[in-house]
């Protein structure tokens, strides 16, 4: 039996925090529900998108086996469906505000206990937190990696900035979400009682920086230089006569470190370092994060312009370091290590084609998350959601005629018949 | 650090007997969580109290990844250092390790043996590739999962190959909350099957999951990730403009928020333009989206975007660094930076809480000196100190 077997779980939320959480609800066992505004989550028009469809590949990825409910152009005129749906659900993930979810008829979402649903979890995520000057403003992963100081560890000072390329703002903040909806569950068995987790972009990257702000907490009494800093130069690894390749010796355990280093040197070709004085003998200082590695990182390039990367990969390994070339990602997913976990399955699309997706992130001896599903048309279960949900049939088509709900969305909000432009192939932008 | 806490995990007992940043940061979470976290060091120690910088004679990294945890001292190679652990693991609901794949096996703490003492016990090993496949046992540290994984080919300045996160320890930091997230699930299963389970994580497959949306463009549309400068391959304009002064930052989910960007900007024939007319569109012709942009936001200061940016309802923002968010009010506000009051190392900040619950409040609190609590832990378990570490060896 899975985990949230019977869980039922509304999602009011766009883009990759919110659904991103929700998918690893669903892939546990839930049953989740989309409510879309009228146009749909942004991230259906993001690019790229699958082929021969106008949906966004991410988007597919994470919505797949949701259902999704569209709004129409006056969905305050469908409270009375948004209501049945978190009455009748355990857990609640959105992005809004309560002023806009109080317009939806959800006006006591911010009271506790939810008189509306007192067994309720629910999870709102936003830009940059719940309270304080920014409550109310929107943000985006972009803007959340900026303010959080993300953007100073990529290039140089004066250099136009540089983000994260994965959206770790956003995809951070889901596995938050994640945790603390389990947790509400954990305790809402014990209590009978739900509870409302709000969650932001910011706060789960400043959650994540807990290392960087340790180590610039109070400069007038650290000591030692801080590793990884903002002014240090562009990360860009070890040359070789190929591929650049990253190393560190040393290991992780007391003051002393673990052997291996002067193994590899002597086996690299490079016993030279052994009568050299900035060399540590254990590799500590001049390898990995090491103290000194800006200073003695041409040391080893000399040496290592001899070898290919596989080479010296192979020998720093089998002495105890740990060594690997900077793959592209289709390279990771292809890489013999990664298939043996087996991260990368296949759904079926509403098309019939197979796409790949990719399968929840840990394993367990007994729990098996499911990989399935297809992401839904928009307004795809509408009616059948409201149907399930104790709407009557005439009270749907009200609800649909006075512009609450839509149940093909999709067809009104189709850009204007913008036909692709001839050779405008998303693929082809790859490097 | 007192033992009441009022976090959703509050009577949940976790044994860590994780070194360095992936496996702590575990503890530290569902310390945080309400759970009381027995943090096991070797005699010769978790070697973070050695990176630099250090405070006071601490490392850092030690301090902020081992917040909300009592601290033991045991040595798994003695047979009293083993029988303390298998004893304190019966007592215990869950247990972290991140030893390489292979080692705690001989160290008699795999899961079968703990399962044996205890079935109901959730076993979290946290791995650098996973437990199984030709690198299983290779040692890994957050910059080599920056490089394997493809996470630092998506950085950098366009036309460049990679560029990594000058950020130590993100990747740990990840994997530690896709452990938690795991574990959650496996102690929400125990509710209902009434056993225990081992719960596998991997560096690489949380990196993955960071990476979710550019690996879900992978897989479905074929684009490979690859540095795109501060530009995101989804959205357009989604990037840093260099205005009068210094950079702004600016996204554009949306039409709606494509026609407040235009109005901003005082260009409203750009909302008009069909190129322009979607997201993918703008995406498709970047080139000319951002050669009409550029020069306008030159013009003005950041300051006077971010202002107008928000009155028509657009997501922008400014760098921040350290002396600058620390003390912004949005940031106080929300308790995203914690304080932490440290008995022989100062006050040190760390990062807040990533949740807030309304009837569970969560707290950040500060760690306790290596092998504080070996003498109480082992009381509790019935033995005394010295029959578990060896004289001389304690911190």
């Amino acid at each position: 039996m899975s985990t949230l077997a019977g869980i039922r779980v509304v999602e009011f939320a766009e883009g990759v925090a919110g659904p991103l959480a929700a998918l690893r609800l669903a892939d546990l066992g839930a049953s989740v529900t989309k409510v879309e505004p009228a146009c749909g989550d942004w991230l259906r028009g993001a690019a790229p998108a699958l082929p021969g469809s106008e949906m966004s590949a991410a988007f597919f990825e994470l919505n797949r086996g949701k259902r999704s409910v569209a709004l129409g152009a006056d969905p305050p005129a469908a409270r009375l469906l948004m209501r049945a749906l978190v009455a009748n659900a355990d857990v609640f993930i959105t992005d809004r505000g309560d002023g806009e979810l109080g317009s939806l008829g959800l006006d006591e979402i911010g009271t506790e206990p939810f008189a509306l649903n007192p067994r309720l979890v629910i999870a709102s995520v936003s830009p940059w937190g719940a309270r304080g000057p920014l409550a109310d403003c929107k943000g985006s992963e972009l803007t959340a990696q900026a303010m959080a100081g993300y953007t100073r560890y990529l290039g140089s000072h004066g250099e136009p900035a540089r983000r994260l390329g994965a959206d770790v703002a956003s995809a951070g903040t889901a596995t938050f979400a994640v945790q603390a909806v389990l947790a509400a569950l954990l305790w809402r068995n014990r209590s009978g009682r739900g509870q409302r987790i709000t969650l932001s972009l910011l706060n789960s990257l400043l959650a994540m920086k807990s290392i960087h702000l340790a180590a610039q907490s109070d400069p007038d009494v650290y000591a030692g230089p801080r590793v990884g800093g903002a002014s240090n130069p562009p990360e860009r690894g070890w040359r070789t006569r190929d591929e650049p390749i990253f190393f560190s010796f040393g290991g992780s355990v007391g003051a002393q470190g673990r052997p291996g280093w002067v193994q590899f040197v002597e086996e690299a070709g490079l016993s030279r370092l052994l009568d050299d004085p900035r060399f540590d003998k254990t590799g500590r200082n001049s390898t990995g994060h090491g103290i000194d590695v800006h200073e003695l990182r041409a040391e080893y390039e000399r040496e290592f312009a001899r070898h290919p990367a596989d080479e010296l990969v192979a020998i720093i390994r089998k002495h105890g370091g740990n060594a690997a070339t900077y793959q592209r990602a289709d390279h990771a997913l292809a890489h013999a290590q990664t298939r043996a976990l087996n991260i990368v399955g296949e759904v079926l699309s509403a098309a019939g084609s197979a796409v790949k997706v990719r399968a929840y992130p840990a394993r367990f001896s007994r729990l098996r998350p499911a990989l399935d599903g297809v992401a839904p048309r928009l307004g795809e279960h509408t009616a059948a959601v409201a149907a399930e949900s104790g709407i009557r049939g005439s009270v749907l088509a009200q609800m649909l005629a006075e512009g609450g709900l839509a149940t093909d969305a999709e067809a009104q909000c189709a850009p204007s018949a913008q036909p692709r432009p001839a050779g405008s192939s998303i693929t082809s932008r790859n490097r | 650090m007192t033992d009441a806490t009022t976090g959703p995990l509050a009577g949940t007992r976790v044994m860590d007997v994780s070194i360095m940043a992936a496996g702590p940061w575990t503890g530290a979470l569902l310390g945080m969580l309400g759970a009381e976290v027995i943090k096991v060091e070797p005699p010769a120690g978790d070697g973070t109290r050695w990176v630099m910088p250090t405070q006071r004679g601490m490392g850092t990294n030690f301090i902020s990844m081992n917040v909300n945890k009592k601290d033991i001292i045991l040595d798994f190679k003695t047979a009293q250092g083993r029988e303390a652990a298998l004893k304190l693991a019966a007592t215990c609901d869950v247990f972290v390790q991140n030893f390489r794949v292979g080692v705690i096996e001989r160290l008699g703490l795999d899961y079968e043996s703990l399962r044996k003492v205890n079935p109901r016990l959730v076993y979290c090993a946290i791995s650098g590739f996973g437990e199984t496949g030709p690198l299983a046992k290779a040692g890994c540290a957050d910059p080599i999962m920056q490089a394997f994984s493809g996470f630092a080919r998506a950085n950098g300045a366009p036309g460049d190959a990679l560029e990594a996160f000058r950020f130590t320890g993100f990747i740990d930091l990840t994997t530690a909350s896709v452990a938690t997230e795991a574990v959650l699930a496996a102690l929400l299963e125990r509710e209902v099957s009434g056993e225990g389970q081992k719960v596998e994580v991997s560096m690489l497959e949380a990196a993955l999951e960071i990476q979710a949306t550019r690996i879900a463009e992978l897989l479905g549309a074929g684009l490979i990730p690859h540095p795109l400068g501060s530009e995101s391959p989804g959205l357009a304009p989604d990037r840093a403009f260099q205005a009068l002064d210094h950079e702004i930052f600016v996204t554009v989910h949306n039409e709606g928020e494509w026609g407040g960007f235009c109005e901003a900007i005082e260009h409203p024939e750009l909302a008009q333009d069909t190129r322009f007319a979607t997201s993918r569109l703008r995406v498709t012709h970047r080139a000319e989206l951002n050669a009409a942009i550029e020069p306008v936001i030159r013009a003005k200061p950041a300051i006077w975007w971010l202002r107008v940016f928000q009155r028509k309802g657009v997501p922008s923002g400014l760098a921040h660094h350290f002396e600058t968010f620390r003390h912004h009010q949005q940031v106080v506000a929300n308790e995203m930076i914690a304080r932490v009051t440290t008995r022989d190392w100062g006050v040190v900040s760390v990062g807040g809480v990533p949740w807030h619950f309304s009837n569970t409040p969560c707290e950040v609190r500060a760690p306790a000196r290596p092998g504080e609590h070996t003498a109480e832990v082992l009381a509790g378990l019935g033995m005394e100190q010295r029959e578990a570490v060896p004289a001389g060896e304690k911190a």
